[in-house]
């Protein structure tokens, strides 16, 4: 028993690698727009499409689409980013609907081209094991946990360093002191909006190479990573982290202790318990009022 | 009526009111000035229910209020108006008044609601529409007249006068006084201009870094050595 | 004046010329039937939206519920039909007190949570098998009784029910709407302190609204599982219950009273005659499409928009009046 709980623990931990890239991209949205994009997860899915048609149609290692994941997911960026720039008024439920509408798109798009069939890898040596002590993994898990893990840390480099990143972060703390200090907020929503997309497009082959994939994925993963943001409160990136391999981690022990059709009941459970119980997320600083 | 004990409202690290004890009697008119930023506004909002003390009592009429939240305050005779007005959207200017007596006073009552706008002068824009169609000093007699409705016992005014041109502010400043006549009630105005509160308010009461520092006739407060250093020692915002 | 000569007009065609224009064709019926229920659903998710300034991506929930209670409380505890209905719809409204908590939260947090509410819903409903027969679902539900002799459970009967479901929310609906309490919700959106100060009790009112919208949810949902007579989780609790009337309710303009019900008629008889043969699988691409476009070019939706241009013709000078909106 103990086992099986420290090897769930351990795959959830690897599954929360990509859920802190997907969730990163939707927090960094949020921050520097103050919109939650529900097409999100519809970005993962369609760089995780590319992935598979990279496989069976050209023959190539899965590995080889992340360029062209990332040209597709950054131009679905760009294009929500453009025309929910040009909402006029009630930006913060009207984009709630527009992106909604673009996930709706999307989702469809992919169940015409691709059909609603499950797709996964049979690249060779992805599911090769990595035992590790007592736990076991699939090699391109592993791998992709580490890519995840080093492109955190990347992006929190760049926000902490670079003068986007500062940029970024003055914008989501005060938008109009931030224009003030000569920062363009526009020029710094696209560039949120387009790291969102590469950190969506890595997260897209990751999960392909990983698992399975189908149209309905796009939705819910737009809904976890979402839960994800709620968990960490906004505005923390080892909140983000911590959030990520929490829900992979209760995922996990949810399938291994009980089954897996209630594996989504206790992500969301865990998620209206914050909710209620600590509306500024797990590491968000108290807000102060007035 | 309203008796204040010792209330103090932080924000995070900022202290907004400090320790201010207070007591207003039935029909009185008080003045409430002071600085940019001394808090004045801020103890409003801890009156009507906007923000909630950390520490202090507060009550009116024997009943304490700081349980009570804000539109529990409204029905219990607690009206306010806000520093920039704040008139209910996709209503017209009846429409405002009907909802604050409907609710606030819980009855509702046309002739007085008609009485309320004639007497503020607004009768003709009665139909029109509250958040988009009014002049600024239409707007600030829609907060007293929204107030006013609700049946209060104590109306709180936050700078009603302020940013009005002169002639405007004169004949408001008429209806002020002659409002505290026909509704007998008791008034708690901010208002930054001396003068016009001096002719208003029998007593004055000065807040200064959130403190309450002086509390008299208006004579005797604007000579008190004390409230002058606040106000040529410069407020701070 | 219009609004009178229009009711009654309206009256005579829905339940004199259309029953009997349409009573051969059983395909052409249980479309509008269907799409009366998108309609009655729609018309639900729009009060919330407008009367509670709420938006919502859970109304599936309350749909589930509803079309469950009814079910199981005919088939297990032998309840009438049309009380079972209405139980569905007081189901609807108990479950939406869990919901209670998230009106505390801003738009977007509140939209998603009720989504989260109703994946919670639709998986409980998959694992109580004792009472909901789990994922095999619940098969032979009675469908709506004789009375007076005549058969209900006929198509045309069903279209009378769910018309006069329907017609019946609008009223009540348009009650609220011309009421104080009408006032003061909408004048929230936009000035919640404002109401406050005043004496509105603006989360009792908010709450209100949100449990007659679950529950006309419900009472839908509950027509729905009678109509259909088969129930199973992935069914009675489909995200499309949220989204056709997410789309008909923008597409129409959600904050009027006929918008929704024109849109959910106008969008579900168009995507099944048109779309649904055009493209098979995925057809639902043209609502993402629909939704896109209204809130770029018309957010207000089509009812507002043709008001506007029907004025236009009428008043040529250009005296619009924004107040008369509100009568649509």
């Amino acid at each position: 028993m103990t086992a099986l709980i420290l090897q769930s623990l351990y795959s959830g931990l690897l599954s929360g690698g990509s859920y802190a890239l997907i969730a990163l991209g939707l927090a960094l949205v949020f921050g520097t727009m103050k919109i939650i994009n529900l097409a999100h997860g519809e970005m993962v899915l369609l760089s995780a499409y590319m992935a598979y048609v990279m496989e069976n149609r050209l023959a190539v290692n899965p590995l080889l689409a992340t360029p062209l994941a990332l040209v597709v997911a950054c131009l679905i960026a760009v294009v929500v980013y453009f025309l929910v720039s040009r909402i006029s008024r009630n930006r913060e439920l009207n984009s709630l609907i527009l992106t909604f509408g673009i996930g709706i798109i999307l989702t469809n798009a992919a169940l015409i081209i691709w059909s609603a069939d499950i797709h996964s890898t049979s690249a060779p040596g992805f599911q090769e094991p990595v035992v590790l002590g007592p736990l076991y993994s699939m090699r391109s898990e592993l791998g992709f946990f580490v890519a995840s893990m080093v492109l955190v840390a990347a992006l929190w480099w760049w926000l902490s360093r670079s003068w986007y990143g500062r940029a970024v972060r003055a914008v989501s703390s005060n938008r109009d002191a931030a224009k003030l200090m000569g920062i363009n907020p526009h020029r710094t929503e696209v560039v949120s909006f387009v790291v969102a997309g590469i950190l969506a497009s890595v997260a897209g082959v990751a999960i392909y190479s990983t698992g399975v994939i189908q149209p309905a994925l796009g939705a819910s993963l737009t809904t976890k990573a979402f839960i994800i943001t709620v968990l960490a409160g906004i505005g923390s990136i080892p909140g983000v982290l911590v959030g990520a391999v929490l829900i992979g981690v209760v995922e996990a022990l949810t399938v291994t202790l009980y089954s897996s059709a209630i594996q989504e009941l206790t992500g969301m459970a865990l998620f209206l318990l914050v909710l209620f119980v600590l509306p500024n997320g797990l590491f968000g600083a108290a807000r102060r009022r007035g | 009526m309203l008796r204040l004990d010792a209330i103090t409202v932080q924000f995070g690290g900022l202290t907004a009111v400090k320790g201010v004890s207070l007591s207003i009697g039935a029909q009185e008119v008080v003045g409430l000035v002071g600085p940019n930023g001394a808090g004045k506004t801020t103890l409003f909002n801890a009156i009507s229910g906007l923000v909630r003390p950390t520490a202090g009592r507060a009550s009116f009429e024997e009943a304490d209020i700081l349980k009570a939240p804000m539109y529990k305050r409204a029905r219990m005779g607690i009206g306010r108006t806000f520093q920039i007005p704040q008139p209910m959207h996709e209503l017209t200017v009846r429409q405002n008044l009907l909802v604050a007596q409907r609710f606030g006073a819980g009855r509702v009552d046309e002739a007085k609601v008609d009485e309320i706008l004639s007497f503020l002068h607004l009768s003709d824009k009665a139909d029109r529409d509250a958040a988009t169609e009014l002049s600024l000093s239409e707007l600030k007699a829609l907060e007293v007249g929204k107030a006013l409705a609700t049946d209060p016992r104590l109306l709180l005014l936050d700078e009603v006068l302020a940013g009005l041109e002169t002639a405007s502010k004169r004949s408001f400043m008429k209806t002020l006084t002659e409002l505290h006549a026909r509704y007998r009630i008791s008034i708690l105005i901010i208002e930054h201009d001396i003068e016009t509160i001096s002719n208003l308010c029998p007593r004055v009461c000065v807040l200064n870094y959130g403190q309450l520092i002086a509390d008299g006739t208006p004579q005797e407060v604007f000579s008190d050595p004390e409230v002058i250093r606040s106000y040529t020692g410069g407020g701070h915002d | 004046m219009r609004v009178r000569v229009l009711i009654p007009l309206l009256v005579i065609v829905l339940y004199g010329v259309v029953p009997f224009a349409l009573a051969g064709n059983n395909y052409v019926m249980s479309i509008l039937v269907a799409a009366l229920i998108i309609a009655g659903v729609a018309l639900a998710w729009a009060l919330l939206g407008n009367l509670g300034g709420m938006v919502s991506f859970g109304h599936a929930a309350f749909f589930g519920v509803g079309s469950y209670i009814s079910a199981i409380v005919t088939m297990k505890l032998g309840v009438p039909v049309f009380a079972a209905m209405l139980l569905g719809g007081a189901g609807a409204a108990v479950a939406a007190v869990a919901v209670l908590p998230a009106l505390r939260l801003s738009g977007p947090y509140f939209a998603l949570a009720v989504l989260a509410y109703a994946h919670i819903f639709k998986i409980l409903a998959t694992e109580f098998t004792t009472i909901t027969g789990g994922a095999g679902g619940i098969l032979g539900i009675p469908t709506l009784p004789r009375v007076l002799g005549y058969d209900f459970g006929s198509k045309v009967g069903g279209y009378l029910v769910i018309v006069t479901i329907v017609l019946l929310f609008a009223l009540v609906y348009a009650r609220i709407r011309n009421s104080y309490y009408g006032y003061a919700l909408r004048a929230m959106h936009d000035s919640e302190d404002a109401t406050r100060v005043v004496g509105v009790h603006s989360t009792l009112l908010k709450a209100l609204m949100l449990f007659l919208s679950a529950f006309m949810t419900g009472v839908v949902g509950a027509f729905n599982a009678h109509c259909i007579n088969f129930l199973e989780p992935d069914y009675a609790f489909s995200s499309g219950w949220t989204m056709l009337p997410v789309v008909a309710a923008i597409f129409g303009g959600y904050r009027t009273l006929t918008g929704p019900l024109v849109g959910a008629v106008v969008v579900y008889t168009v995507d099944q005659l048109v779309f649904k043969s055009l493209i098979p699988s995925g057809h639902q691409i043209i609502f993402g499409v629909l939704l896109g476009v209204m809130i770029l070019f018309a957010p207000d939706g089509l009812i507002p928009l043709l008001a506007k241009k029907l004025q236009w013709v009428r008043q040529p000078r250009g005296c619009r009046d924004p107040r008369t909106e509100s009568v649509c």
